[in-house]
């Protein structure tokens, strides 16, 4: 079960550009726009950048939150949400522990990152890699960049201060 | 139908609290683009001569570019306007950071602040919910504690541009801060606002850009990605920031030092990038849509000057440090620190302390003067401490909190002459006699002593090749030689066209002219693919000639003619004494008499000759 990909960034390589959060709204909906992206950054004061996207738990709780069955993961281990059966009840955003699942504000689908990568080649400060947990734990040997989520988790998993 | 905005400007009449919202101007937006261009338009027709600066009657403008918050490399940036109370002209000043596409995204370009407040308010925008809010328990905060105290009352979502300390006290280079760190700093704008009672502007847009071009935008973006990524100049951006130019300028001997008596400072090398990445560098930070990151968060882990934040710049490292000969790192990157606390300019700010010093050093001022505090070159100290004291008004402080060249005329006895200024404002870290193209920038500058108006770097770094493709290979090597006036003034006079142009549309300098990456055609074909618009190179380069020759019609209506443009005696009689470029003066005349000539302007006024308005569409003007 370890082989679950997803995409991480260490909070202290990324330099905050946000141009990881445009490519993605660009390539899926055409447009720029923070909140019709699949990825997040959050600027944490002292000089922590956190570029935000779906874990990929094992778990997987948005899947069994939603009342439509329209989360499912594929046989490479992607979750994935089926637009024709999303009625976008948020289900899934309130169950998922990293705010890494959102109500599209033009479709009012479900939209998350499904590890496509488009936002890993154009990173300029290459602080995003796709990985698995056994692969981050190796890549993160200290575990510095996992403590430093974990540090300011209240930040950035808090769901109402985007309200 | 133009893509790729917010969509509306904001009218906010802070006299008697009405909010209005206005669709964009497309004929206008056409003529003038949107940011500084759209500011300068704007104010020209709303500012009469006579105006107060910090009246009622002075008009704010905070205004985003056409591709603010596009994928345009460095794509961060907005521009604020009003006229200046320091130098009593044009005054604007362009910061970069998240607030801008924020405002975008919330459906907006700019907002226009008439009239003043009698209580102190804040802006505060939630897409399309826009409201003057009470803040009376965020006047005599700080700009931090303001951006703490905003974000943590509504969310953190909220981007805030605010005044510190210092522009509510209307001190005359106060800063109008945003994203805690950014400072549109020159022409004491945040003045302006402390005038109004205007203490800040949160935002929080939940909005899109739609492009015009949506199938081949990637694409293009790419293309211009790769271009910057592959640049020579990125990977040291990245590195240094602008910390490194400490270094550079004293290889050329354009390290101003000792209030600009000399263009080399013998301890230049502990205040340069260097010693910043050794020992305090934290991250390299961006703004939006930046790839080359030259933003510093740096810290200074214990002692007096214990911080850690966003700082500095070179400018600031110029004129706390080497300016006011003082080679005390830790006071300079602390300095900086506290000047974005309190929101001040820290060019103004250096500069004139370093006149003090100055005029300390030659004993025409005295400890009764100052109020006990001694003023000695390189007094790391004393820099801390004034800074402090200007932007509360305190003590000495409340007399430097005028800039140099009121101050001077305050203290009298001769002092003027160390006040190295142009209409009034302090001249940047660029000593000109080390760089001709720098001296006249800096005079025919809208906004005062500037060096970023035209940014001349052509002349600076071996850009032969660039001159080239601009002008034409008649031009080298005088046009290359930072030491030859030659050819100067055609270089200022279409540095000055393309850079208005730049802060039009929102971009960066960085990129478009140091290093010269992206030009006309490159800005041309990207406000294709972002904003639908059909504006060719050619027409770019109109529409920055027009801004500029509007804003010396502003200038003109506030008395300035071609007295008024030129240097402190030192710069252009006495030459510099050592370093590289010893022995040299700014050949001010011959320059400015080319630059006029080339602009189109009457050599004894220097004001716009009739035709040339003609030319520009500015006949009815």
């Amino acid at each position: 079960m370890t082989e679950l990909k997803f995409v991480f960034g260490d909070p202290v390589v990324c330099s905050g550009c946000m141009i990881c959060v445009n490519v993605c709204s660009m390539y899926y909906s055409k447009v720029i726009g923070p909140t019709r992206s699949r990825v997040r950054v959050v600027r944490v004061e002292p000089a922590l950048d956190f570029p935000l996207f779906c874990r990929n738990c094992e778990d997987a709780p948005c899947i069994a939150a939603c009342p439509e069955g329209a989360l499912s993961r594929t046989s490479k281990g992607i979750v994935i949400v089926n637009n024709r059966k999303c009625n976008g009840t948020g289900a899934c955003v309130a169950a998922c522990p990293y705010n890494a699942i959102h109500i599209h504000p033009d479709t009012g689908k479900a939209i998350k990152c499904i590890q496509c990568g488009q936002c890993v080649d154009r990173c300029p400060a290459d602080a995003l890699f796709i990985t698995t947990t056994a692969e981050l734990a190796e890549r993160d040997k200290d575990g510095r960049m996992m403590a430093l989520h974990e540090e300011h988790k209240d930040v950035l998993y808090d769901k109402e201060a985007e309200k | 139908m133009i893509h790729g905005l917010g969509g509306e400007i904001l009218w906010v009449d802070m006299t008697n609290g009405n909010i209005e919202k206005r669709p964009i101007d497309e004929e206008l937006l056409n003529k003038y683009l949107l940011g500084a261009g759209y500011l300068s338009k704007v104010l020209y027709d709303m500012i009469p001569a006579g105006t107060d600066p910090l009246s009622e009657k002075n008009v704010l403008g905070i205004a985003t570019g056409t591709l603010t918050g596009s994928m345009f490399p460095q794509a961060s940036r907005h521009v604020v306007a009003a006229l200046s109370p320091l130098t009593g002209v044009w005054g604007e000043s362009h910061a970069a950071g998240f607030f801008g596409a924020e405002l975008k995204f919330a459906g907006y370009d700019a907002i226009m602040f008439t009239g003043a407040s009698s209580d102190p308010v804040y802006l505060n925008i939630e897409d399309s919910k826009v409201e003057l809010i009470d803040a009376s328990h965020l006047w005599s905060k700080d700009v931090f504690e303001t951006d703490d105290i905003l974000r943590k009352g509504h969310n953190r979502k909220f981007r805030t541009l605010s005044i510190g300390q210092a522009g509510e006290n209307l001190v005359r280079f106060a800063a109008v801060m945003n994203d805690r760190d950014r400072a549109s700093a020159r022409s004491g704008l945040g003045a302006v606002m402390g005038s109004k009672k205007l203490k800040a502007v949160a935002v929080k847009g939940t909005g899109k850009l739609e492009v015009a071009d949506p199938k081949n935008y990637l694409k293009q973006m790419d293309i211009f990605y790769e271009r910057m990524m592959a640049n020579p100049f990125t990977p040291g951006r990245v590195k240094y920031g602008t910390t490194s130019l400490v270094e550079l300028m004293q290889h050329i001997g354009r390290l101003p030092s000792y209030n600009m008596k000399q263009g080399v400072f013998d301890g230049y090398s502990k205040i340069s990038g260097d010693a910043i990445n050794e020992k305090y560098l934290v991250k390299a930070r961006a703004d939006y849509s930046c790839l080359q990151r030259c933003g510093r968060y740096t810290a200074v882990r214990n002692g007096p000057y214990a911080f850690e934040g966003g700082a500095p710049e070179f400018e600031t490292q110029s004129s706390m440090g080497s300016r006011c000969g003082n080679d005390n790192l830790e006071s300079v990157l602390f300095g900086h620190h506290l000047a974005n606390q309190y929101g001040l300019d820290t060019i103004s700010l250096g500069g004139t302390i370093s006149w003090a010093m100055e005029a300390w050093d030659e004993g025409l001022l005295t400890a009764e003067d100052t109020g006990g505090i001694d003023l000695s070159w390189g007094n790391a100290e004393t820099i801390v401490k004034l800074t402090k004291m200007i932007a509360l008004r305190e003590g000495f402080g409340d007399i430097l909190a005028d800039g140099s060249a009121l101050a001077a005329k305050q203290i009298g006895r001769g002092t003027d002459k160390f006040v190295m200024t142009v209409k009034k404002q302090e001249i940047a870290g660029q000593e000109p006699r080390a760089q001709k193209s720098m001296g006249l920038a800096a005079v025919t500058a809208a906004r005062g002593a500037d060096h970023l108006y035209a940014f001349p770097v052509l002349d600076e770094a071996g850009f032969d090749e660039d001159i080239k493709k601009r002008f034409g290979e008649e031009y080298l090597p005088e046009m290359a030689d930072r030491l030859n006036p030659k050819y100067k003034g055609i270089m200022v006079k279409e540095c000055e066209d393309f850079m208005v142009m730049v802060e039009s549309v929102g971009l960066c300098k960085y990129g478009t002219q140091m290093p010269p990456e992206f030009y006309y055609d490159d800005i041309a074909l990207a406000l294709k693919v972002h904003n639908g618009l059909n504006l060719t190179g050619l027409q770019l380069q109109e529409i920055g000639e027009r801004i500029v020759n509007l804003n010396r019609l502003f200038n003109a209506r506030f008395g300035i003619t071609r007295k008024d443009d030129c240097l402190p005696d030192r710069l252009t009689n006495e030459k510099a004494p050592i370093g590289p470029s010893a022995g040299e003066v700014v050949e001010l005349d011959i320059m400015l008499t080319e630059y006029y000539d080339v602009r189109g302007w009457n050599q004894e006024t220097g004001l716009p000759l009739k035709e040339t308005l003609k030319r520009l569409g500015l006949e009815d003007i």
